[in-house]
């Protein structure tokens, strides 16, 4: 069995915007590399301005690399033909004021696509994102929300193998959050590739199996989703029957008090909890939010790492 | 392909659509005030009517693109199968296209209005495609300045850009008209008196045809280079 190609793949990709006027020159990437395999779901994190839009506009060719390269589905950025198996969601997607079934039909068709199945497909997202009673609708009349799910709607039209959206919740009420997550946990069980960046962790976590997170344009973060949530410093110690006031910064829900305390001191405490009488219910380590990752992030400014655990 | 992103201009034409259409309405109205002593006025307005097109065409192919980028919408285009030169063949044909029918309205009323006041109405025609080709020529140039310029200075590097060649045939030798022949082609338009038949030159039509060629080999080789880095917000 020969190697599969991965699905999209960073190497050392750099991206300076320059200005024309003055000499300011931005750095949004720097020195990027990942490697997405073919076949899962890729979270794509960072706080606003990482460079996250960035990164994709280069792989999908709208832009050029400073320095640097990479490949999407085996061939370099940029190229035409290889997009025809990539459906791409921009940010605040922007479509044509038209009918939607003919706006995908008119999407698809540059993909090549034609036929009677254009119509067939265009009904089939349509219906896959809900917006099969909007189908006769002018696309320009649309809420923000309706957007994006034509939005994804195009993107889904040629069948893609790479799906590539760019925060594609980020104007969905939680019920189109779920159709879009249960529209994507589909498309891997089809075998497909899905790239997605988010600044909100809690889409990631439910659905993604691998995690990068960037940061000022630099690889920080990259590993299964689960391990990225883990803190390997801190456990939870949740125990009954003890005093909330015995135990610096524990707090009670429930009727249980948990503890947080660093692993290194977590055996001292839980015999404390038995030496005043307490019973421990569960220790679990810390599950960390995503603004507490950020945070570490932004604090120490190592250079790239990866989680050994991969 | 080509027809998919033409169709998509011409789609996003219907406003500008509309204010030629005006335009038109305007060559109408010459004729409801039919009366044979206004035909040299109805032939100077049929001529000026007619001479608008090459400045739409200009401010059609200067600002398409800028306007895509604008509203973001270039991004789910050029996110599908569609090189950069196919998107700007497109945006040619899309630009010609739209001059196109105004063209060919204002044949219609021209010959209409024209031959009811009495002037021989074969060269309208003719005319007319002078007037498609300087406006796909100028439109291309247009669209080539806008690939790296704002639609304002692009406007203004087209004009300058076609505005040489006429000051220099003005002013040095006739011949210099031919350089970049939109001047040649509406001067043609403008020159033209509708009393003799005059002669039918498709030298400059031509010699637009391969100059449009040129121009959008250049537009394509600079937009295939060009970041198209959209707004961010
Ligand atoms: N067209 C542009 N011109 C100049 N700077 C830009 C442009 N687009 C993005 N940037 C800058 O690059 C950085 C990364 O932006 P972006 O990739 O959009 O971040 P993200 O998508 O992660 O929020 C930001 O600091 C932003 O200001
Ligand atoms: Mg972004």
């Amino acid at each position: 069995m020969t190697e599969m190609p991965a699905a999209l793949e960073f190497d050392s990709v750099s991206k300076e915007y320059r200005s024309v006027f003055s000499r300011q020159c931005l750095r949004a990437l720097d020195g990027f590399d990942l490697r997405v395999e073919a076949g899962e779901i890729f979270g794509f994190l960072g706080p606003n301005g990482a460079g996250k839009s960035t990164a994709i506009h280069i792989a999908m060719g709208f832009m050029r690399p400073t320095s640097g390269q990479g490949h999407m589905l085996g061939r370099p950025f940029g190229d035409a033909w290889t997009r025809r198996h990539v459906g791409f969601l921009a940010e605040n997607v922007a479509l044509y004021h038209r009918r939607v079934d003919r706006l995908l039909c008119f999407y698809g068709a540059l993909n090549r696509m034609g036929g009677t199945r254009l119509g067939e497909r265009a009904r089939e997202v349509l219906q896959m994102v809900g917006l099969q009673d909007q189908a006769k609708r002018n696309a320009g009349k649309f809420s923000r929300g309706m957007l994006q799910r034509a939005g994804l709607a195009q993107a889904l039209m040629n069948d893609p193998k790479l799906l590539i959206l760019d925060e594609p919740t980020s104007a969905l009420d939680p019920l189109a959050r779920v159709m879009v997550r249960e529209l994507i946990r589909s498309a891997r069980e089809a075998g497909k590739t899905i790239f997605l960046s988010s600044h909100l962790l809690s889409e990631v976590e439910l659905i993604c199996d691998r995690v990068a997170v960037l940061h000022r344009g630099k690889l920080v973060r990259l590993g299964r989703t689960a391990d990225l949530l883990q803190s390997t410093e801190q456990t939870e110690i949740v125990t009954r029957g003890v005093a909330l006031q015995d135990f610096a910064g524990a707090v009670t829900h429930d009727g249980v008090v948990s503890i947080t305390v660093p692993i290194s001191t977590q055996r001292g405490v839980m015999q404390r909890v038995w030496e005043l009488g307490g019973e421990i219910v569960s220790v679990n380590p810390v599950r960390r939010s995503l603004e507490q990752v950020f945070l570490e992030v932004t604090a120490d400014s190592q250079p790239p790492q990866t989680d050994g655990r991969l | 392909m080509l027809l998919i992103a033409f169709n998509f201009v011409r789609e996003q034409r219907w406003p500008i659509f509309v204010l030629l259409l005006w335009v038109l309405l305007l060559a109408f109205l010459g004729l409801v005030a039919d009366i044979p002593r206004m035909r040299e006025d109805l032939l100077f307005l049929f001529k000026q009517v007619a001479v608008y097109v090459v400045a739409f065409s200009i401010f059609f192919g200067g600002s398409a693109i800028y306007n895509e980028r604008k509203s973001r919408r270039i991004l789910a285009v050029l996110s599908k199968a569609v090189r950069r030169e196919q998107y700007l063949s497109g945006l040619v044909l899309g630009v010609t296209t739209a001059c196109g029918i105004y063209c060919f309205a204002l044949g219609l009323t021209g010959s209409w209005t024209l031959g009811a006041a009495g002037f021989p109405i074969s060269r309208v025609w003719f005319l007319m495609v002078c007037l498609v080709a300087a406006c796909m020529l100028a439109g291309t140039v247009a669209l080539m300045f806008s690939t790296f310029l704002n639609p304002f200075l692009a406007a203004g590097a087209t004009a300058l850009m076609l505005g040489v060649p006429w000051i220099a045939s003005q002013t040095v030798a006739a011949r210099w008209a031919y350089v970049i022949p939109v001047s040649a082609l509406t001067t043609t338009v403008l020159n033209s008196t509708f009393n003799v038949p005059g002669n039918t030159e498709w030298f400059p039509v031509c010699l637009a045809v391969l100059e449009t060629a040129v121009f959008w080999v250049i537009a394509a080789k600079i937009f295939s280079r060009v970041d198209i880095a959209v707004a961010v917000e």
